[in-house]
């Protein structure tokens, strides 16, 4: 088989390392208190409460409560707050808190040597932005808009940084303005993939040297009227309603479907040496990210890109303490990934799918399951899965559920996919000193 | 030794041709494209022009199109203009190499609102006499209103997702969306994809179309438009002193990055070698380019570096030129800050002059445009050019294109956020 790395990055000299998390989850926020909710297997998917959601077929989701972006954003930076959306102020605030975690602040590291990776969306709008507009250009007959009405006394309604407040790369400019970061910055959006290609693509900055340390962050905010029709109207969401804590259910024969979450997940990452000079707390290493396609969504592409990822780490999967998949629930999504995962690992190592817990966070979730493992590692612990009662033949995989069980091996691998087949792999190993 | 990794295929669908050749051709003539907007009426909106792809058709590029109608312009286009690379490379059959070492890198925006379905339910289910919206009613209504297949089509990673799918392109998949400067990021980070070995082939470039009611009420709130109305094709006038916004384009446009060996061993055209990439942030303000080019400078400086060149190197610089007042200014402060007293002599041009500015996708088609320049040794204007800005006062091709010698070309693309990307291509020699 062909390298897929050129350098072999156990011996390089700029391995990369995690020193920073920050979490917003509808199961708790900051590290401390998402590991805690972790391990006792608290439930983060409830029935919506941002809205009426009487009219949705499935009306659950993992929603952050009391969450208050004005009390926690850098203070001289407060009057941007009316720029933001939810999703901004999520991804933001993540940044904050992982830099917080990492003893980090405004031009500690020098503004060159610093940058951001961030996975996001466009966000949708907020209704109140549109509404008055809207009513303004409606036709007499209510049929849809006048467009001149809408250009003459609709657009005049709609607040002049409208568009900013949605765009995907404003979190990373926002953060960057904040702590003054001038290095690489970019901006990740293909859905549940764009958190590890993020990381991905924070690696090899990091391994060309353009920067000492990166933030690597995601964040969507699902739970929004119009974002959650659209999904209703194409996804596979669960219908059990009468029972949100057991709606998703990971390669459980019962699953009927996923559910959306939203939050952030935010890391520090930083070359060892840097690390190592600061003495930073380090919670572990990144060996590897790969991506790539499967067409169609049937497994095998699915295994390339593991095997890929795990070629690149040099690492064998008897080094795997165990996988962390994706898990959304879904009928046809389950049984593809775990066909992919059983043909590189068999039925041999724990499949942890932390998802059923809070929700699919979409370019905020590959970095928030990503976290469940680091913490794993870290801690020495593995909390189970939730709501996997009954195996499928279908998914062929062993899923660790029950009781958390020692973490026995350095390495974990994450994975994610999309809707059309898009797959990263992720490669995590316990840090030692 | 760093892999070296060279441009064997070029794809393009532009408001001035859906052709490198034809796209080239227009450049050089200096004509443009814009005219009043089609595919909305935008008669009473501040500005009421844009620069349009006109009579597109995804069935003219693949079988199957139908298959696609639901997806938006930006994967249609993004289709379109894959399949005219691929093609041009020679590896549009997907028997042809390993798939599994061919990606994809795509700076691409989002998918249509369905904007008649929003606003008559944003009015229903506004509560009468208060700003107020009803969510919950909203929901019930839009349900109804808005059609599920097409939704579906319109996420953010349908176009890098469907371009994998339809040409068998199984490598790293991403994509990127840093407004202005997502196509050169993608771009880029390919090269960087290729260079440590994750993949053989990227097919790297980007995608877009603002052209809609809400892209085009977006940016008319910022004040980021030309409202020139009276005259649409002297809008887009970068760096003249009575510039006063940008013309909002659209397009695609995709090049194919190859490892040197790998193209070699298959015989296939080198168009270029891409030899420079750099990227920085401005940190500085959301829409505001830092005043004194910082971010640029810097961006400026590192592709440089990276290509082993020095600034008097470089024959030709494809410009970002927007012509809206900061960008311009400010472009014309770093590159002077970069290139010292050569910035007087060498020439830099604007493209946008004459496409318009096709926000994500900009950067790619403007990298093009500098490959042919660099293979025909013709370097094209920046046309209605016409009253010198004492702060914009660089050689700036005004109006006709112009033959010049050069090896090494640089682009610039910058975007909202402070994002600054610059990438230099340079004629291929061994």
């Amino acid at each position: 088989m062909r390298p897929n790395r050129i350098t072999d990055v156990t011996t390089h000299s700029r391995r990369t390392m995690l020193t920073g998390l920050g979490v917003i989850s509808p199961i708790g926020s900051g590290p401390a208190a998402f590991w805690d909710a972790l391990l006792a297997g608290t439930p983060g998917v409830h029935t919506i409460t941002r809205f009426d959601p009487f009219a949705l077929p499935s009306k659950m989701a993992g929603e952050v409560r009391d969450f208050s972006a004005k009390a926690l954003i850098e203070k001289s930076y407060r009057r941007t707050l009316n720029a933001m959306a939810r999703t901004i102020e999520f991804g933001v605030i993540g940044c904050q808190f992982a830099m917080q975690d990492a003893g980090l602040a405004r031009r500690t590291v020098p503004p060159e040597r610093i940058g951001i990776e961030f996975a996001s969306v466009m966000g949708a709008t907020e209704l109140d932005d549109l509404g008055p507009a809207s009513v303004k250009a409606l036709k007499p007959d209510a049929s849809g808009p006048d467009m001149a009405a809408w250009g003459s006394a609709g657009l005049p309604e709609v607040p002049p940084l409208w568009m900013l407040k949605y765009l995907p790369n404003m979190p990373a400019c926002h953060a960057s303005v904040i702590y003054d970061i001038q290095g690489p910055s970019n901006t990740q959006i293909p859905g549940d993939t764009a958190g590890a290609v993020a990381l991905g693509e924070a690696v090899r900055i990091l391994r060309r040297g353009a920067a000492d340390v990166m933030i690597v962050g995601g964040s969507e905010a699902k739970v929004h009227p119009l974002s959650l029709s659209r999904f209703n109207l194409f996804s596979q969401f669960s219908r059990r309603n009468h029972d949100p804590e057991g709606a998703i259910r990971p390669f459980d024969r019962a699953r009927d479907g996923t559910a959306p979450g939203e939050g952030a997940a935010a890391f520090i990452l930083e070359t060892l040496d840097h690390a190592l000079t600061r003495k930073a707390k380090i919670y572990g290493e990144v060996l590897a990210v790969a991506s790539g396609v499967d067409r169609g969504l049937t497994g095998p592409g699915l295994a390339r890109v593991i095997r890929n990822a795990l070629a690149s780490a040099g690492i064998a999967a008897t080094d795997v303490d165990h996988v962390n998949a994706h898990g959304l629930g879904t009928t046809k999504g389950d049984a593809f990934e775990a066909r992919g995962i059983a043909e590189v690992f068999g039925k041999s190592v724990p499949v942890f799918a932390p998802l059923s817990r809070f929700g699919n966070l979409g370019a905020g979730s590959s970095l928030i399951e990503l976290a469940c493992s680091v913490l794993a590692l870290h801690h020495g612990k593995l909390p189970a899965t939730l709501n996997h009662t009954q195996p499928d033949p279908d998914c062929p995989v062993m899923v660790h559920t029950g009781q958390p069980q020692t973490v026995t091996r350095p390495c974990a691998v994450k994975l994610s996919y999309t809707e059309l087949g898009q797959c990263a792999a992720v490669v995590i190993r316990k840090w030692t000193e | 030794m760093r892999r070296r990794v060279v441009i064997t295929g070029m794809g393009v669908v532009t408001p001035l041709g859906s052709t490198v050749a034809e796209l080239f051709t227009s450049q050089i003539e200096g004509r443009t494209a814009v005219g009043p907007i089609t595919r909305f009426d935008a008669r009473t909106f501040p500005t009421t022009f844009a620069s349009e792809v006109k009579d597109f058709d995804l069935g003219k590029f693949i079988r199957n199109a139908e298959r696609y109608h639901n997806c938006g312009l930006n994967t249609q286009f993004a289709l379109a203009a894959a399949r005219h690379a691929l093609e041009d490379a020679n590896l549009l059959d997907a028997g042809k190499g390993d798939r599994s070492r061919m990606g994809v890198y795509l700076g691409s925006g989002e998918g249509s609102d369905e904007f008649p379905a929003l606003v008559r339910g944003l009015a229903h289910a506004s509560t009468p006499g208060s700003q107020a919206v009803n969510a919950g009613e909203f929901v019930n209504v839009m349900l109804k209103w808005m059609n599920g297949p097409r939704e579906s089509e319109q996420e953010m990673f349908t176009p890098a997702g469907h371009l994998a799918g339809v040409f068998a392109l199984e490598g790293p998949n991403q994509a990127c969306q840093t407004a202005c400067a997502a196509s050169s990021q993608a771009i880029g980070e390919a090269l960087d994809i290729i260079r440590v070995g994750e993949a053989d082939v990227m097919v790297a470039g980007g995608s877009h179309s603002m052209i809609h009611p809400l892209g085009v009420t977006g940016f008319n709130r910022l004040t980021a438009l030309s409202q020139r109305n009276e005259s649409p094709c002297t809008a887009s006038r970068p760096f003249d002193r009575e510039r006063d916004g940008f013309v909002i384009g659209e397009g695609a446009g995709l090049v194919v990055l190859e490892e040197l060996e790998h193209a070699k061993k298959r015989g296939a055209t080198i168009y270029a070698e891409l030899t420079g990439y750099g990227t920085t942030a401005d940190a500085y303000r959301m829409t505001d380019p830092h005043p004194q080019g910082r971010g640029a400078i810097r961006c400026m400086n590192d592709a440089l570096r990276d290509a082993s060149l020095k600034p008097t190197d470089i024959g030709y610089i494809n410009a970002h030129g927007t012509s809206t007042q900061a960008n311009d200014s400010t472009e014309t402060a770093a590159i002077k800050g970069v290139f010292g007293e050569y910035a007087k002599s060498v020439p830099v041009s604007s493209s946008k002059s004459m496409l318009g500015h096709l926000i994500a996708a900009a950067g790619v088609v403007e990298l093009v445009i500098s490959v042919v320049a660099l293979r025909r040794g013709i370097v094209p204007p920046t046309i209605n050019y016409g009253t010198p800005d004492p702060e914009c006062d660089l050689d700036y091709v005004p109006n006709v294109a112009r033959e010049v010698r050069f090896r090494h070309v640089l682009s610039n693309s910058f975007g909202f956020g402070g994002q600054n990307i610059a990438l230099i291509a340079s004629r291929f020699s061994e």
